[in-house]
């Protein structure tokens, strides 16, 4: 044989069996899955960063760890991402290299989006069981668990529904008693809060989520779904009428300070927490430890967002009073996972009535388990507005297409703001935005599997 | 492989090159051997391999499989075991240029690069010739030009939107000297002048090490014989150093025209996603597409293009400085 013929085929070989190296590690490893006997092995869980509370995240963690350890005699290993991008990726490669995190917990509308690629382990009643059972969550949670009950894939982990906050002296001193339970009884309130350099509403006009829930739940509360069925409804003219009104609120009520075309939902929140707002909408229960430490401690209160859609004074036959999206994490099980009953055994933890309740002490969010909410809400009557808007919330489509059709939302936003600050949004353009919107949307919709 | 023929070909004489030619035609090795110029004779070319073997690994197989990916309708759906994805030819890259912003963003990217790199130039030269003679304080002169170059574009991009954000730094300042500004920095027109600002303030110092490396090869003779000559600053500059910088800066030019076509960080962190219209670059745009939209094959069908997109640039300067080709070897001979 010739010797260049002799190095290719070295070549080659070397090149074969440092490729297999790369794939065949997933399938080494573990072995006694079926029992929840975790001696000698890892977990690892794929958690959000706690932005608000990171110290006592990292104690939370080395807890969770000890217990589990003490349960089962398995290490548990948590990791985090900053951005539900930085996830997305995680998930992404994970899913085709087939290692990674043996448990992620998603965010509840990004949960169709990483359930489309099948990677989570199906729930099924052996499932639920490990976790103690389905029927021990709070019914309106399970909706963002799978596109129907036998396609699960997320157990409810906790749950952040939306709601405002409102200023009570600044409603008191402009004599409003309660505050709104319509899109346009709330615009009207915003206008007799609005003087000086005193605004009726803090938004956060440039933020990457914010904007699609008003829409999404002014459409919703209008009778649009958005994504109805195997159609995309962006071009609906409620949806129109949300977009008119949630930028309205600047050009035409002038309730919202000019400046907010560029915050981020953290900047909406200083607004208010310094008494320059009378509402901020869109807000969760995690900004109480915020507005607690500032000039607004003590004259601030929760209620639900208005669930009667924009130029309506009762909720048409179509709609839903909806308060605020599914708002929460699920937690799901890789289907690689080489140690599956143990991951279940860690869920089944992580969704115990104690967890529930120290996760609702340490970082405000609440619990997920009917008994765990049942006895935070007797705990906490000023919170009655937080667990109202929980059952009361609606799930956004569990389609692999949602995720499209969110960034879309958004982007008709992004697209608008240099006319927004200008101080006027034509309709012409709106509609143009929301047809190629409406076209992505609908491309998405047609690729679902 | 014709070149090595060619060359023997010079310097044997007719009749011995055709019978040669009949030798290596017929394989014989120690003809080979002699048919190649003392200097190519017994290379350990096989020292190559482990270089070669991760050139294959790290570059070549992943641009084949970016190929193939190209072809596939590869999504969330399909990823879990994605070399069964359905194959499409060229759907993909008819989606592309039909269906999405590609053209747009294409056209954003190159037109920004191209202004980037344009003005960078003569900061570049100028701050290298500037720094070029002692001085007292010169080192610590030329510290302080490397620094945005040295930053992470991370950070540049986190401060400078700070900077831009409604009623921030830039406005305050605007408006001490008198100038009221209206509208948004980070989101409309003004967005697309805002990254040409910050890209070309980070990425000068590029051009500027570059120049003053090249500099450094213009021997003080050179020097001393102009002086002796005559010549004036210009004349020296324009006829005597000028000459010397025209490779640096070429590369200079090609490098960062690259650099910038490619930027992805300083976009993202300025202006976030969904990008605003003006600013939404080809980078940008491929990462929406395939890391958030998952449609990880039309993804790979926008890289094939950014692929051709710098490859024109690349191929003009890969002939220029001769790096494709034998052609050095000839020249030096000559």
């Amino acid at each position: 044989m010739k010797k260049s013929t002799l190095i290719a085929i070295a070549g080659v070989a070397t090149l074969s069996l440092a490729l297999q190296g790369c794939s065949s590690t997933s399938n080494d490893s573990g072995s006694g899955a079926g029992s929840t006997d975790g001696a000698g092995k890892t977990l690892t869980v794929m958690m959000q960063a706690n932005g608000i509370y990171p110290d006592e995240q990292k104690q939370w963690f080395s807890d969770i760890s000890a217990e589990f350890k003490k349960e089962t005699g398995a290490e548990v290993v948590f990791e985090t991402f900053a951005s539900s991008a930085e996830e997305l990726t995680k998930i992404q490669t994970s899913v085709t290299s087939g290692q990674g995190p043996d448990i992620y917990s998603l965010g509840t509308t990004f949960t169709p989006t990483a359930a489309a690629t099948g990677a989570f382990v199906t729930l099924t009643d052996k499932e639920w069981d490990l976790v103690g059972g389905r029927d021990r969550f709070v019914p309106a949670t399970l909706q963002m668990s799978g596109a129907s009950e036998s396609t699960e894939v997320g157990i409810p982990f906790s749950s952040r529904p939306f709601v405002m906050s409102y200023n009570t002296e600044l409603l008191s001193a402009a004599g409003i008693d309660k505050p709104a339970t319509t899109w346009d009884e709330f615009a009207s309130q915003a206008k007799k809060l609005t003087s000086g350099d005193v605004y009726g509403i803090s938004l956060a006009y440039a933020d990457g989520f914010d904007p699609w829930k008003f829409i999404w739940a002014m459409s919703v509360q209008a009778g649009n779904p958005i994504l109805d069925g195997k159609t995309a409804r962006l071009d609906d003219p409620v949806t129109l009428k949300a977009y008119e009104t949630y930028f309205g609120w600047l050009t035409k009520d002038q309730v919202v300070d000019p400046q907010s075309v560029s915050w981020k939902s953290s900047q909406a929140i200083a607004a208010f927490s310094e008494g320059k707002a009378a509402y901020l909408p869109m807000a969760t229960g995690t900004s109480k430890v915020t507005l607690d430490n500032s000039s607004v401690a003590g004259k601030y209160a929760y209620a639900v967002m208005p669930t009667i859609p924009p130029g309506s004074t009762t909720l048409p036959s179509d709609g839903k009073a909806a308060t605020s999206i599914i708002s929460g994490d699920n937690i799901v099980v890789a289907n690689y996972s080489e140690n599956q009953e143990l991951a279940f055994a860690l869920v089944k933890l992580l969704t115990s009535d104690s967890v529930q309740q120290d996760r609702f002490t340490l970082f405000g969010e609440l619990p997920t388990s009917q008994d765990a909410a049942a006895k935070v809400q007797t705990d906490n009557p000023e919170l009655e507005a937080l667990i109202k808007s929980s059952a009361q919330s609606v799930g956004t489509p569990f389609s692999g297409a949602w995720g499209d059709t969110q960034n879309e939302l958004v982007n008709v936003v992004t697209q608008t703001l240099p006319s927004l600050s200008s101080g006027s949004v034509n309709q012409g353009d709106l509609k143009s935005l929301l047809g190629s919107a409406q076209d992505v949307a609908q491309t998405a919709l047609d690729k679902v599997r | 492989m014709t070149q090595i023929q060619e060359i023997p070909a010079d310097r044997l004489a007719a009749d011995e090159t055709e019978s040669l030619g009949k030798k290596i035609l017929s394989g014989d090795p120690k003809i080979r051997q002699l048919g190649r110029s003392p200097a190519e004779r017994n290379r350990p070319l096989w020292m190559l391999l482990p270089g070669g073997i991760l050139m294959v690994v790290i570059i070549v197989i992943p641009l084949l499989l970016a190929f193939f990916i190209a072809m596939l309708d590869l999504d969330q759906y399909t990823l879990k075991d994605w070399a069964s994805a359905p194959f499409i030819g060229l759907g993909n890259f008819v989606e592309a240029v039909s269906k999405t912003n590609l053209l747009h963003a294409i056209g954003v990217s190159v037109s920004y690069a191209a202004i980037v790199t344009i003005v960078t130039l003569p900061i570049g030269v100028l701050a290298a010739l500037a720094t070029q003679n002692r001085f007292r304080g010169r080192a610590f002169v030329r510290s302080v030009f490397l620094i945005p170059y040295v930053l992470p574009a991370f950070v540049v991009g986190t401060v400078w939107s700070t900077m831009f954000q409604s009623g921030g730094v830039v406005d305050s300042f605007l408006a001490s000297i008198g100038i009221q500004h209206e509208g948004l920095w980070l989101n409309g027109p003004q967005s697309y002048w805002v990254l040409v600002l910050v890209q070309i303030w980070s990425s000068w110092p590029f051009v500027y090490l570059l120049v003053l490396a090249g500099l450094q090869a213009v021997e003080n003779e050179v020097h001393e014989a102009s002086a002796l000559d005559g010549a004036g600053w210009w004349i020296k500059l324009r006829f005597v150093i000028f000459p010397y910088l025209r490779g640096p800066v070429t590369l200079a030019l090609i490098i960062s025209f690259l650099h910038n076509v490619n930027s992805f960080t300083l976009p993202f962190v300025l202006f976030g996603v969904p990008a605003p219209k003006d600013v939404e670059v080809l980078p940008i745009l491929t990462y929406v597409t395939s890391f958030q939209s998952s449609r990880f094959g039309l993804g790979a069908a926008m890289a094939v293009f950014s692929l051709v997109l710098i490859l024109i640039p690349l191929f003009v300067y890969l002939k220029a400085v001769r790096l494709d080709s034998g052609d050095d070897k000839k020249v030096s001979k000559k």
